[in-house]
């Protein structure tokens, strides 16, 4: 299992202060490079990317490293500093590579649940109603409660939840060090349940076609295919993709597929 | 009106690049009746239609990735062409609309064209050049900065009607099969993770994982938990039993 360790094993050196909230502030830019393939991932990257350098001060490891976490990631872009934390943590004592994988795509999901719930159907509705309801009387002060409130919240939870995962990380980890191997397993386990949730939730693909045969009529959609199985094209769609890949298709190719896949499906009006 | 015109450009760009990056909400209408009322030297009205839009607004979060009318478009042109025109926020809005539609046509655009630029990156990443990464999120950064500013500009400045017509250029299927194509590109991340993580022995979870969300709608928060559930089972067991079997040590890759 030599290829999902470090090459350099050695505990890094603990990160400081200064690094956590330099990275907690890079963080702000976690959405930069957004797109449908990787989502957040190179701006993920971007944010860990101080930390990963003074982690990984064997060259292999550090491009290793960056990678790996290139890799699909999303999750809420303010409590994203929690996993943030934990990962540099794992990296720091060069965590099974399996592990660091299972953890980040293990929590990445719950998360951006949990803050769309608490931030834009809690927190932002109600700080920006109070300061609509101001403005709308042309007080001035509308405006300033609302961006003051909502950021005490937002730069609490940004730069708090990054020094707390990070120190709970470091003590987490070294206590379940015996057994790495369980552990990145059991990362594993809960990892591609959450990728098979994903898969149904995020792709999205469907038919837009109904069939006319005399009097009745069939909607391909809700008539055939979700009655086979809901998500189904989605599912076969991954795994097409999936099977793609593995026989060494570039993934560039498979965009140009599925643009020219969704502009036909368009323009004829059947996706 | 030149000036007036670049300076909620600028605002619009800056307030652009906060909508998901930063995130300071400045970039809500409510701030922003308040920037351009500035501007435009009127600021009780810019602050109650900011206020009116902002009520309009909210409650259209990007949750999950699906894109609501872009908010900065429609924030800056509605308060502008209020203030303006001196009509009420509701006409305002009805101006400003079809912008912020296409503005949000054009995000979905965004985020298609920058797939391909994660191989940029990958490459970035075997040669360890940390710096390219860092280039590349400026660069996305940039990109939002003068695609927002670029098409507030054209309305206040230009009027309404013509700046209307540029825009409606654009063919709506052209726009739909992009985001179309947009809504299966995840299915390229998923494939690739899974090419990694996708052992024999793990396919189950996948499935059931799947079957959770696909069947019974249940939230991802709720299927790591079960998910986990099931990983603190399997770790006990395997622990009591004193650790795993020599045959599910063997590594595979994938089916």
């Amino acid at each position: 299992m030599a290829s999902n360790h470090y090459h350099d094993s050695t505990v890094a050196p603990d990160l400081t202060e200064k690094e956590l909230r330099r990275m907690a502030i890079r963080s702000m830019f976690l959405q930069a490079s957004f797109n449908y393939e990787r989502m957040q991932a190179a701006g993920w990257l971007f944010s860990i990317l101080p930390g990963l350098r003074s982690i990984h001060k064997d060259e292999k490891d550090f491009k290793r490293s960056m990678k790996e976490h290139l890799e699909f990631f999303n999750t809420h872009p303010f409590l994203v500093t929690f996993i943030m934390g934990i990962i540099l943590a794992m990296e720091q004592r060069k965590e099974d590579r399996e592990a660091i994988r299972g953890i980040k795509v293990a929590t990445m999901g719950p998360l951006g649940g949990i803050g769309d719930a608490l931030f834009w159907l809690t927190l932002l509705p109600i700080t920006a109603g109070i300061g609509a309801s101001m403005a709308i009387e042309g007080n001035i002060a509308g405006p300033f409660f609302f961006l003051i409130v909502f950021n005490i919240f937002h730069f609490a939870l940004r730069f708090g939840l990054m020094e707390y995962s990070y120190k709970m990380g470091v003590k987490a980890v070294a206590k379940l060090k015996e057994g790495t191997k369980l552990i990145s397993r059991a990362a594993s386990i809960v990892g591609l349940t959450v990728v098979g949730g994903l898969v149904a939730t995020y792709v999205s693909l469907s038919i837009n076609y109904t069939w006319k045969m005399g009097e009745g009529e069939l909607n391909i959609q809700t008539g055939v295919l979700d009655q086979i199985m809901p998500a189904l094209l989605p599912l076969s769609f991954t795994f097409l993709v999936y099977w793609l890949l593995k026989k060494g298709r570039s993934p560039l190719t498979i965009i140009l597929i599925i643009v020219i896949i969704g502009l036909i499906g368009s323009y004829f009006g059947f996706l | 009106m030149l000036l007036e015109s670049l300076l909620i450009a600028l605002w619009a760009g800056i307030i652009g690049i906060d909508l998901y990056n930063g995130l300071t909400h400045i970039h809500r209408p409510i701030v922003t009746g308040l920037v351009v009322g500035l501007i435009l030297g009127d600021v009780t009205t810019g602050l109650i239609i900011g206020g009116t839009l902002e009520l309009i607004w909210m409650g259209m979060a990007p949750l999950a990735g699906a894109q609501p009318p872009n908010v900065v478009i429609g924030g800056t042109i509605g308060v502008a062409f209020g203030i303006i025109l001196e009509q009420d926020p509701n006409v305002a809005i009805g101006i400003a609309v079809p912008f912020a539609v296409a503005m949000q046509g054009f995000v979905t655009f965004l985020f298609t064209i920058f797939a391909p630029l994660m191989h940029r990156a990958d490459k970035y990443a075997e040669e360890g050049n940390y710096k390219g990464i860092d280039r590349l999120n400026y660069l996305g950064l940039s990109i939002h900065f003068v695609a927002n500013a670029v098409i507030a500009f054209l309305p206040i400045y230009f009027g309404a009607e013509k700046a209307q017509v540029w825009v409606e250029a654009i063919p709506q299927w052209v726009i739909n099969g992009l985001s179309i194509a947009g809504g299966m590109m995840p299915a390229i991340g998923f494939a690739m993770l899974m090419k990694i993580m996708l052992k024999k022995e793990y396919i189950m979870f996948f499935i059931i994982g799947f079957v959770l969300a696909a069947y019974l709608n249940l939230p991802i928060m709720a299927i790591a938990l079960i998910g986990l559930a099931i990983a603190l089972y399997d770790y006990f067991t395997a622990r009591t039993k004193g650790g795993l079997g020599t045959g599910e040590e063997e590594i595979t890759d994938g089916i």
